[in-house]
């Protein structure tokens, strides 16, 4: 066992990971540890854009982003912190073009601009062009800008270190920061990182559901660490479903498509958001659009052999149009079905795509161990983080917009917080769970597989916990799971061998996986309405009355399937915008 | 060596730096000598082969009635020269392309670099000195 | 705008099929050499060869392993050897590799660790050595730096690169000789060296004027074949070669 010693550790390399590390490396010793290489990481994934108020294009305000983020969360916004990143939106756009980031250019030679879904002007007036893009990579390109300028600044990384514990200490009944437990791929070994503060960056858990828009690798191992150190997870029943994914496969097709002016139509060709969405039309935010897309096919107006899919029309836009500003998810639909999107109709069907809960954090990224204390030293942003943000329904491009403002802050908050504070002293054995966690899996003798168990999560989770739920059915997942809980103890790896143990890797993921299920699943059975990203055919009305508040899942503890979720509520921060009924 | 030590040696550069252009010009060269060498070789072709009864007529009288002329002494150094340099220079890129090991790189040069030398020098040589009288 | 509408009869299933695959193994803890193994998994044509690596992984043999991350050609983690040419696993359909066997190795010119793993540090090495990041000089504007769509457009093509490291290792030169930059690292140096807002051009070109810089490219095309995202990297390569020459002769 090896044991370092940095002021700060972040955990994770995709956008919010390296947006921190960027400030960090400059005020203090900074590692940053990722389960991939920095460029491996799903910010790469990202397509449409990242919107701010720059008004290049078009007039616009900050302070209408922060409605239309208010609004698209269903109202279940933190609104301190969504006006926090609208205001710092337009620096944090600027920030990525003076650190290089080629952003698409108007005639002017400025930041071009474009419409993406929810976001208006004028309080909900029309669509605005808010959106600055890089072609349909615009998360690639951020990703790219991002590892460029830490090799730039010399950020330290620990490439395919698997973070698989949190350190925390009690010091006079507080619980404190005081590193982090690591295993190393290439070696086997375990890594103790003693840090004055860490950071989590560690994205989502998308795989908790087979048809998903996410990488292999986001299996929410940060918000699983936290949950089982005892820290809260907040509004985890609320995960958004991308209306226009593969359909079958998942692979993202970015709302930027429908913001150049793409078409969903049925199968018999009508433009059913019409209906739907009289003012915006497909423009309407993600989750409004995924139900009437499930809603067209179990009403029996879905396309294909099946009836299972809608599609995405593309075909009256100009082709060049089409490849300038969406050459990958062309390439992806004439790659994966053979559909060339300047002649033909791609099929689409709602993919999971992001949490918009997580690890319950403050304005200033400081993680929370229940409704207002913070943890010191701890830190989280992006996706594994709930400031929150996004509410109930995260507006397209605000993930972007998400990651690199609260990158930031988390890194200059961590940053500083080392700079004035020592280390809290690790623990005897600060190794001792994580060792008896790989030794354990190792070891194991039983007769269940890892791919097996994986598998069926993830049926029940799409059959069962999707776009729609209702009481019956998410009962029915949570009986799953419990039973797969208790297979997993029975859990065998094959590969008993040290170095690059990817074997041994996906079982600890797949606790995780189990692990952010339960609670995800919990969660929406005690939310009781239907708001934003979590809608319940049983409870089809948003109850501002009983449910205008965050949920908080903390784990009661138990041996292995022995512990449970254990709900509790916190207030929804409201400054401006009282709470309307949601129409576009 | 720890980890972060190695990638640091890494990013900072352990490769041998060579400031020079050496490569580009070896480059420019061999595009350059290539053109050159077109018009030389297939004009040397022609003349010898094919214009007035070609190859037929070659003897040493032809040779030594050409090289008292000092335009095709000037012709047949350029093409000398500018074939065996193109050529050496090809060699040396097969060879620093094939060639795994450091040793036999180097020796394998080495032995390019001599024989191109002598045969250079040789053909210089005798393109000087030639004298048409010894027939 | 019905007219568009595909007809509506259903198109015939396709049924999957046994696909043998013969995969390269090496166990660095147990193997002294690399070796064939073979493995026969049920997939459908339109499935992606990664998809029949895990597949084979997740039901046959746990020990199997690879590095794989989106699934869909973006993130650039499983660039592999099938049948002999530099891919994505993600990005390839088992349909479009004919019907006979598929043979998977590690992509060459890396140490190989285990299996489908190499030590990647090497290539990402060459990558840092470039300085592949943006370099001003004068003042910061308060605003973003402008910039014309077409000057935006002359270096499109080499921003779409993932870092998969196919070009690299496909490259016959970077085999040989491990000091090349490769391919991959003179594209990061391209997107930057033609973007109209960089004044680090002359240090890049320095660098890759270098004995083992842009002259050791023997333009085989090998890179340009092999990447995932079209990029036509042979070109970039020239054009910095061009650059060279036109300033400094």
């Amino acid at each position: 066992m090896q044991t370092h010693r940095f002021d700060v550790v972040i955990v994770g390399a995709g956008g919010a990971g390296m947006r921190a590390a960027l400030e960090s490396t400059k005020r203090a010793r900074t590692a940053v540890l990722t389960k991939l290489y920095p460029t491996r990481s799903h910010t790469g994934a990202a397509q449409g854009g990242m919107c701010a108020a720059l008004a290049n294009v078009e007039e616009d305000n900050w302070e209408w982003h922060t409605f239309d983020t208010v609004k698209g969360g269903d109202y279940l916004v933190d609104q301190d912190a969504a006006e926090i990143m609208c205001k710092e939106a337009i620096d944090a756009v600027i920030d990525l073009e003076k650190m290089g980031l080629p952003f698409n250019r108007t005639p002017e030679g400025r930041i071009d601009q474009r419409r993406f879904g929810g976001h208006t002007r004028n309080h909900g007036e029309a669509a605005v062009r808010r959106s600055c893009y890089a072609a349909d990579r615009t998360g690639h390109m951020i990703l790219q800008t991002l590892y460029q300028n830490c090799v730039k600044e010399g950020v330290e990384f620990y490439n395919e270190f698997y973070v698989l514990d949190l350190i925390l200490v009690e010091r006079d009944g507080r619980k404190e920061t005081a590193g982090v437990v690591a295993y190393e791929l290439a070696t086997g070994a375990i890594h103790v990182f003693h840090a004055k503060a860490v950071i989590f960056a560690t994205g989502g858990y998308g795989k908790v559901w087979k048809t998903t828009s996410n990488a292999h690798t986001l299996t929410g191992d940060g918000m699983a660490i936290a949950y089982r150190r005892g820290l809260p997870l907040e509004d985890m029943e609320f995960y958004q479903f991308h209306p226009t994914g593969l359909a079958g496969l998942g692979v993202l097709l970015t709302e930027g498509a429908r913001g150049e002016g793409g078409i969903l139509r049925n199968a018999s060709g009508e433009r059913f958001m019409e209906r739907v969405a009289p003012t915006i039309k497909d423009l309407a935010p993600r989750d409004m659009v995924a139900r009437a897309m499930v809603a067209e096919v179990r009403e029996g107006r879905g396309a294909g052999p099946d009836k299972d899919y809608v599609y995405l029309d593309l075909t009256h836009l100009p082709k060049e149009q089409i490849e300038a500003k969406l050459p990958d998810i062309t390439e992806f639909a004439r790659t994966y079905l053979g559909v060339d999107p300047v002649t033909e109709l791609v099929p689409v069907f709602p993919t999971a795509h992001y949490a918009m809960g997580g690890i319950p954090t403050n304005v200033e990224t400081e993680v929370l161990s229940d409704n207002d204390t913070v943890v010191p030293g701890l830190y989280a942003a992006g996706e594994v983080a709930c400031v929150s943000v996004h509410g109930a329904n995260r507006l397209g491009t605000n993930s972007l917009l998400d990651i690199n403002v609260f990158g930031r802050r988390a890194g200059i908050a961590a940053a500083d917080f080392a700079n004035s504070h020592d280390f809290a002293p690790l623990p005897e054995d600060p190794a001792a769970y994580t060792i008896s966690l790989v030794e354990g899996l190792r070891s194991g003798a039983g007769g269940e597989r890892v791919a097996a168990i994986r598998r069926d999560l993830q049926q029940t989770m799409d059959l069962n916990a999707q776009v729609y739920r209702t009481e019956a059915t998410l009962k029915e997942a949570f009986t799953d799971i419990q039973e797969l809980r208790r297979r997993y103890r029975h859990i065998a790896v094959q590969d008993k061998g040290a170095r690059y143990n990817t074997d041994l890797l996906e079982a600890i993921e797949l606790g995780f996986l189990l692990d952010l299920a339960e609670v995800t699943v919990v969660g929406a059975l005690e939310r009781k309405e239907s708001r934003g990203g979590h809608a319940r055919e049983d409870y089809p009305g948003r109850d501002d009355v009983n449910y205008m508040r965050h949920t908080m899942a903390y784990r009661i503890p138990g041996a292995g399937d022995e512990s449970g979720v254990r709900i509790d509520y916190k207030p929804v921060t409201i400054t401006r915008y009282q709470p309307m009924e949601r129409k576009y | 060596m720890s980890l972060a030590d190695r990638s640091l040696a890494l990013s900072t550069g352990s490769r041998n730096r060579q400031r020079s252009n050496f490569e580009l010009y070896a480059w420019l060269f061999m595009r350059v000598s290539g053109v050159v060498l077109v018009f030389l070789v297939l004009g040397h072709l022609f003349i010898m082969n094919i214009l007035d009864g070609g190859v037929q007529r070659i003897n040493f009288a032809f040779v030594a009635g050409r090289w008292a002329s000092p335009f095709w002494q000037v012709w047949d150094l350029a093409m000398l020269w500018l074939a065996m340099l193109h050529g050496t220079n090809g060699l040396r890129t097969i060879i620093n392309d094939y060639a795994e090991r450091n040793q036999t790189r180097f020796w394998l040069k080495m032995l390019l670099y001599v024989s191109s030398a002598f045969i250079i020098l040789l053909g210089t040589l005798v393109i000087f000195t030639f004298d048409p009288t010894i027939g | 705008m019905t007219a568009t509408l595909e007809p509506t009869e259903a198109p015939a299933r396709i049924e999957p099929r046994d696909v043998t695959f013969k995969i390269r193994r090496f166990i660095p803890e147990t193997d002294d050499d690399p070796h064939w193994e073979e493995y026969v998994v049920s997939a459908y044509p339109t499935d992606r060869v990664l998809d029949a690596l895990m597949k084979i992984k997740g039901e046959q043999d746990g020990t199997l392993t690879f590095r794989r991350s989106c699934g869909h050609g973006i993130c650039g983690s499983d660039a592999m050897r099938i049948n002999g040419r530099n891919r994505l696993a993600c990005k390839t359909l088992i349909k479009d590799l004919g019907t006979g066997e598929i043979t998977v190795e590690a992509i060459k010119g890396l140490p190989l660790e285990k299996d489908l793993v190499v030590d990647m540090e090497p290539f990402f090495a060459a990558y840092r050595a470039v300085k592949p990041f943006l370099i001003t000089d004068g003042h910061e504007p308060t605003k973003e730096r402008l910039q014309s769509a077409e000057e935006r457009a002359v270096f499109d093509d080499t921003t779409k690169c993932i870092l998969c490291a196919a070009c690299t290792t496909s490259c016959p030169v970077f085999w040989t000789d491990e000091q090349y930059f490769g391919p991959a690292a003179i594209v990061a140096a391209h997107r930057f060296i033609f973007d109209s807002r960089d004044a680090g051009a002359e240090a890049r070109l320095e660098i890759l004027n270098e004995k083992e810089g842009v002259w050791r490219c023997r333009t085989t095309f090998n890179c340009t074949d092999a990447c995932p995202r079209g990029i036509e990297v042979t070109k970039a390569i020239q054009q910095v070669k061009r650059a060279l020459i036109f300033r400094r002769v």
